[in-house]
This record gives C-alpha cells, structure tokens and sequence, in this order.
C-alpha cells in the first residue's frame, strides 16, 4: 500500500522507460518544477514519467513507500524530511540493482545525514554540510581541483544568465555539445561538496564576483556519478519559476536532463542533438518545452520578418545539413521550400532566406520559380543571387 | 614631377619613364626633402589606405613608425567619421593638411599617383578591391583573411601574379620569432615527420538578438559598404560586428586561419597546397542576426598523408594556436611569444647549415616597404594566403552542407558535387562584378 502517494496524469507511452518522479517538499516551487520534468522527459518519448508527491513536511513519511523496483529511472525533484528506513532501504536496494536516477537541482540539498544518498549525488549543498561531507570540486585553471578546505556547503549569487563549459565532451551525455553555452537565468550553484567519488564532471559554470556567489571557480553544473551498479545523473541547474521560467525552459538544461535520464536508464545516449541547443552567442529557450520540427518551421517560417526569430530557419537549415548526401529527401526539401516561394501569403522576408538556400541546394526544380520573382521589386537581388548559382552548373 | 612615372618601376631604379600623363599635382612639403638624412622623398613609398576602420588605421599607424621610409597622401572610406579621424593622424605625420579623402576607391585609384595601397576591409569586398588595386599596378598590403569565397581568392592571386606587384597579407605572426621558431623545428622534423596538425582558433562570441531596422549615420553610405552583398535594411551593423554576419564574414573560424592555419601550412610545407578531404560541423546562433558559427570542428586529409583538426580553442588540448605532432613529439606555438613542446630539449634543437631556414622577418610592415623597393617577394604572399583561407572556407562548405567534401588542391575544384561546387562563389549584386584577370 502506498496510501499517501499521489499518482498524477498516465504514461505518455506504455514502451517508454517507467519514470517516478519524487516531490512533495522542497524549498523550490515542485508544484511547478515536477510537471515540467516529467513534460520534458515524456517529450522524447523515451520515458513514461509518473508523478509521486511524499506526505506533506511534518508528515507520516512511513506512508511513502513506492515499488521502486518497477522503475527504470527516478527523478528527484525533493528536499525535505527524511524518508522512513524501510524506504531509504528499498531505494538503495533499487540502486544497487543497477537503477537510474537523476538529481536535480535542490535534490542536492536533501538529506545531509543519509550516508548512501549522498555518495549518490556527489555533490550538495546546504543542510548544514561542511568539510566533513567531503571535499569542495571544482576547475580552476582548466584544472579539476579537489578542496579539502574547510568550510560551508552550498551558496548562490543572484540569479542570471551564465556561460556552461563542457569539460568532458566524449562522454555520452555531453558528445557532439558546443564546448561553450549561455543558459537561461538561474541560480548558480557554488561550493557544493560531498564524498565525489566515482564522480564525472561533465560541465561547470564560472562564479564570477557579482553574482553567482562569487567563489571566482568553475562550480560544476553537470555530474555523473557510479553507484554500486546504478547510474546517476545530477543536474545542478534549473530553478524553477512559475510553470517552469528560463531556467527550466532554457534547451540547454533540457536536453542535458533528457540525455542525463537516457544514459542514467541506459549508460548511453541515442537522442540526436537538436538545431536549438544554445552557443556561447546567447541563451535560447523552449517556451513550452518542445522542440519545433522541421514540420512547423516550415510553416511559421512563411510569416518571418526582420527583427522576429530565426529559430525556423536554423531548423530548416538544420534539416537540410541532415540530409546530406539523400537525393530523394533533399529534393523533397526542395519541394517543400518552392512551395513557400509560391505562397502569396508568405512574407518577402522569408522568400529572401529561402532563396539563399535554394541558391545552392536547389535543382532545376527550383529554377522556374526563381525564375518568377526575377522581375519581383522586393525580391529580385535575391532571385537573381539565386539564379546566378543554380544556372552556374 | 610632372611626369607620370611608375613609381615602382622608379623605386626599383628603372629608366621606364612616360611622358605626356596628367596627374593630380603631388605637392611635397618642405620638411620632406630630403634634409637631415632621409630618404628624399622621391625614394618614399607613396601610399593610401583603403578602410580606416580600427584595423586599417592600425595598420597605417604602423607604417607611420616607419619613419621617413613612406607617405601617405590619400585616405578612402565610407564612414566620413574614420575618414577624418585617419586624416588628422596623416596630416599630423606629414606636418600638413594635405592628405586627400575619397568615399570610392575607384577615385582613389584613378586619381592618385601611388606606390602602394594598404587595405583593410570587410571580407566581402575584398575580391573586387585587391584585385584593382593589383590592375592598377599598386603594391598592396592586405588584410586577411583575403577573401570571402574561393573564386574571390583565386581572381585575386591571378590578378597579383598577373600584374607582378609586391603582396603582404597581415599575417604578422609570420614575422615574430616563436612562430618562426615553432616552424621551422617542425619542417625540419624535430618532432619527427609531421603527420597531424591542430590548429585552434577563438571561440564565437555572444550574439545582440535580432536588432530593428535602424536610420543609417549621416556619416555612412551604406549602400556603398554593402557593395556586391545583398541589399539588406541597415540594422546597426558596419563596423567590426559585420565578421559575425555570413554575408560578409566567415566568423572568427575565417578570421583567424590566417594566422595560425598559415603557420600550421608554413611548418609543414603546405603552404602551396590544399587539403583533398574536408569534412567538420559547425554550431551556429539558432536566433539573431549574428549566423556565423560560434563553434567549429574541421578535419582536413592531405594529399601528403597529413592530417589537420581546426577547431575552436575550447574543443582542443592545447587550445589557441598552432601544435605539429610527429611520431618524436609535438610543438606548440601561440600569441604571448607561446613556443612549448613535448619535450624541452626539441626547443634546444639547432637547425643546421644544410637544413630549412624559413624566411626571416622582424617587421612585418619593415618587411612589405623592404619588398617594394628591392622587388623581392614578402614573407606573407598571396598565395600561401590563398591555401591558408581556402583550408576554412572549403570547411564552411562542408558544415553548411552537411557534406564530405573532395577537393582537386591543383585543379582548384571540387569533385563530384554540384550543390557544394556552387558555394565556391557567392554572385555579386549588380553592378558589381569580380573583374576577369
């Protein structure tokens, strides 16, 4: 009997790996952070997540006593009390069966006392810990330092955008990740410590001194960590705001959570890298948490004007990249994109940048309608740009 | 002085004199005579510059330590602001008010009677401007990277070799010791026979979002700084932050292999060659103005067997700059006189007698002045300009199209694929056009 364990919304798809995530406490705002994840995670149709909030703080935690063993993976999105023994015990049970899980964000906060779980996280924060919780990590110099210093567990700054630097790029999660990334406005986690042991940081972020708690380290971001036989995955990012905020929304953090999952189910990671994971030119974010496809951008695309977006467009050209070397989807591509040439309700502005693809990709299947826009006032540097290319060969 | 002589024939002591030309008086102050000890100035190098931005007033400030060696007597931009900034300085070194400013480098070059040119300007003009220069006979000291596609790269070698004037391309890395160094320890083998190169350059900066349609400066002719690019809105846009914008710029990634992909091509003996095999991925802003990737990973093979990474400094060991590896070891140089190596004592090698001794410069704008007047060739020519570039922009084919590409390093062609050969050029907007060499 699980009596107090709320099972929120069904699976998503029954094939997918089964998810629990774990709220009900914690200093952040879980009403808005848990449907998030358990959004972001459904999104790759990979996982089934359900819902399970723990008693109230104060609570009859001996009431919270889910079958972990069913589970493939479990996200805590927890800090609050500790769970009963015959729970701590059927979650180390899980883990050392070979369980997944993902630590996020304040997770690493919970349960300063509980010796398992924190060899588990690595890392935390808060919760009274200090030097005799394990060492600080983190890089200085492009060095991976490890700091016995004593001293408090666990600080931020102020809240903003930061730069995320990858520190080990062939790892399953991080492969094929720009080395260099803004993310969306969050709390920077510093000074984080626990036992690091079988500890991979796979990504950091610099403190710097006006905010961020100003420790002037690369704090970690992103950890693997090897437990008994189970695998887990700590992202120490996204904050949450109402109904998630930038922190939550931003790609970065989400395709990182989403890749973290597969490899903590998994040890490896099959998610293609999307066109909109951010660069170090800026954060970019998910507004509702989903990934546009090729599908979408091609139609918002034909409402594109100077100053809106180019998220269509870098979607399109990300297809096109994709397809290199296959005739066949490359002139159905082609296709798709005279059609926008063709539509009259589509802006001069989104045919100029259609053009220009064309203009390398196209074939002669493209040459009669760029052929029409020659003679076009708004569009003819671009047709004729166009035409010169495609009649060159 | 009323008659028209070319003034590099003249500097190199040659009789060829015409008569009969008009030209613009040159009007040569008092305190340039000859006096003193200077050359008189019959012997300076007269020049101009073309671009006044931040790196062609550089530039020019260099040459101006250069003292008595050269004059400059003319200036050409589109921004009337640089114009006059760079006229002060001019006018303050040639202790008069004389220097001439020009908005078309077409008056510029019909007009003056000139040695040589220095050029400094954004990517997708240089194609059209280097070449004239060349057609105008003028010795001219260019900025990398030389050009914004292949064809603009080749016309322009044609029409330097063409017209058999003096090239110095601004790679000034060339003329500093440590890069020398570092060469030369790798082509004569100190890390054994160099079979991988790892070239890193900067990483892509942050991106200004998607700015409005703006007013253009009443100082700036806008219509003239976009040239053969696509007609575009003004958005804010002219100086310096055009490198992040592929219409005229390939980013830091084409920014950059001037510098430390001619080096790499140098201490390989690559640098009149290309790769045969490009392939690389790029990461590119998915919002913004800015499109030029911010990261970039390029493999090159080469005929020879050697094999070359150009990244962005975060994605390798050694970060910035240029690493030779050979079955002995590797040797690595950067900026801030960086020459490390695998081991210490391959920084201790001599380079003997019968060995290579690369060609040695101290100055690289001593070394362009020392070219004009003795006719022999620069350290940085055109054409090892041409291979470093060309190493980038054929990896800018491959990210763009997601292709493999196979390239005919002497045929200067690209093999079996029509989609990507179309990307060699880029058209120009009428009634631009590359000249025919």
């Amino acid at each position: 009997m699980i009596a107090a364990v709320v099972l929120t919304a069904g699976c998503t798809k029954e094939t997918g790996y089964k998810t629990l995530i774990i709220t009900g406490q914690n200093n952040h705002d879980w009403q808005s952070s848990s449907p998030v994840l358990k959004k972001i995670l459904d999104e790759t149709g990979m996982f089934s997540c359900e819902i399970a909030e723990t008693p109230a703080a104060g609570g009859d935690m001996s009431t919270f006593n889910p079958d972990f063993s069913s589970y493939k993976l479990v996200v805590l999105d927890y800090n609050g009390d500790s769970w009963s023994d015959k729970t701590k015990s059927a979650f180390i049970d899980y883990m050392k069966n070979g369980g997944g899980l993902v630590v996020y964000h304040a997770a690493n906060n919970s349960f300063p006392d509980w010796k398992e779980y924190n060899e588990m996280t690595g890392l935390g924060g808060w919760g009274n810990r200090s030097e005799k919780d394990g060492p600080y990590v983190y890089y200085r110099n492009d060095s991976l330092i490890v700091d016995e210093t004593p001293g408090i567990g666990g600080t931020h700054g102020k809240r903003k955008e930061f730069l995320v630097r990858t520190r080990i790029a062939d790892h399953p999660i991080t492969k094929g990740l720009p080395a260099r990334w803004m993310h969306g406005n969050d709390e920077l986690y510093s000074l984080l410590r626990g036992p690091a042991r079988n500890m991979q940081v796979l990504a950091t972020a610099f403190a710097d001194s006006a905010a961020g708690g100003g420790t002037m380290r690369d704090e970690p971001m992103l950890m693997t960590i090897n437990w008994e036989k189970g695998r887990i995955f700590h992202t120490a990012m996204g904050h949450a705001d109402k109904e998630g905020g930038p922190a939550m929304q931003c790609t970065g953090f989400i395709v990182t959570l989403q890749r973290g999952a597969e490899w903590a189910v998994t040890g490896n990671v099959t998610q293609q890298l999307p066109y909109d994971f951010p660069t170090a030119a800026g954060v970019v974010l998910r507004p509702d948490f989903k990934e546009i496809t090729y599908k979408e951008a091609l139609q918002n695309i034909r409402s594109y004007d100077i100053g809106k977006s180019t998220k269509n467009l870098v979607c399109i050209q990300s297809h096109i990249t994709q397809l290199a070397g296959d005739k066949a989807g490359l002139l159905e591509t082609e296709k798709d994109l005279v059609s926008i040439l063709k539509d009259e309700k589509a802006t001069a502005e989104s045919k100029k940048l259609i053009l220009r693809e064309l203009s390398w990709m196209g074939t002669e299947y493209s040459v009669p309608a760029v052929k029409e826009l020659v003679n076009n006032n708004d569009l003819k540097d671009e047709a004729s740009f166009a035409l010169s290319r495609l009649q060159a060969n | 002085m009323t008659k028209r002589t070319s003034r590099r024939e003249f500097i190199k002591r040659s009789a060829a004199v015409t008569a009969g030309s008009i030209i613009l008086p040159q009007i040569i102050p008092s305190t340039a005579m000859g006096m003193g000890g200077r050359p008189a100035p019959s012997d300076r190098i007269v020049m101009a510059t073309i671009g006044t931005g931040s790196q062609g007033t550089g530039n020019m400030r260099e040459f101006l330590k250069l003292k008595g060696q050269l004059q400059f007597v003319a200036l050409c931009d589109v921004d009337k602001k640089h114009l006059e900034a760079a006229k002060d300085i001019v006018d303050q070194a040639n202790g008069n008010k004389d220097c001439r400013t020009y908005g078309d480098f077409r008056e510029l070059l019909e007009k003056e009677k000139l040695d040589a040119v220095s050029i400094a300007l954004p990517d997708h003009w240089h194609g059209i401007i280097y070449s004239a220069a060349a057609n105008h006979k003028l010795h001219v000291y260019g900025e990398k990277p030389i050009c914004r596609t292949i064809k603009d790269g080749q016309t322009i070698v044609s029409a330097v070799q063409k017209n058999n004037i003096i090239w110095q391309t601004g790679s000034w890395q060339r003329s500093l010791f440590n890069f020398r160094r570092g060469a030369e320890l790798a082509i004569n083998e100190r890390v054994g026979k160099v079979k991988y190169i790892e070239v890193g350059l900067p990483d892509g900066g942050r991106g200004i979002g998607t700015p409005p349609v703006m007013d253009v400066p009443p100082e700036l002719d806008w219509e003239m700084w976009l040239g053969p690019a696509l007609k575009v809105p003004y958005r804010g846009v002219s100086h310096w932050n055009w490198r992040w914008i592929l219409d005229y710029s390939g980013g830091q990634m084409t920014d950059w292999a001037g510098h430390h992909i001619d080096i790499a091509n140098w201490g390989a003996g690559l640098e009149h060659t290309g790769p045969v095999e490009i392939s690389g991925h790029g990461v590119y802003p998915p919002e913004g103005i800015y499109n030029a990737p911010v990261e970039y990973d390029l493999h090159c093979k080469y005929a020879n067997g050697i094999e070359m990474r150009v990244a962005n400094a975060s994605r390798l060991p050694h970060g910035m700059g240029t690493t030779w590896y050979g079955d002995l070891g590797w040797v690595h140089v950067d900026r801030g006189d960086i020459l490390k190596a695998s081991d210490k004592k391959i920084l201790d090698e001599v380079i003997g007698e019968n060995e290579i001794h690369l060609y040695k410069s101290e100055n690289h704008y001593q070394n362009f002045i020392d070219s004009v007047k003795s006719g022999k060739p620069a350290i940085a020519p055109i054409e090892v300009a041409y291979r470093a570039i060309s190493v980038v922009l054929l990896g800018e084919i491959a990210m763009t199209t997601g292709q493999t590409i196979k390239w005919d390093p002497e045929k200067e062609v690209i093999i079996d694929n029509p989609g990507a050969s179309r990307l060699l050029s880029r058209p120009y907007r009428s009634p631009w056009t590359l000249p025919t060499v």
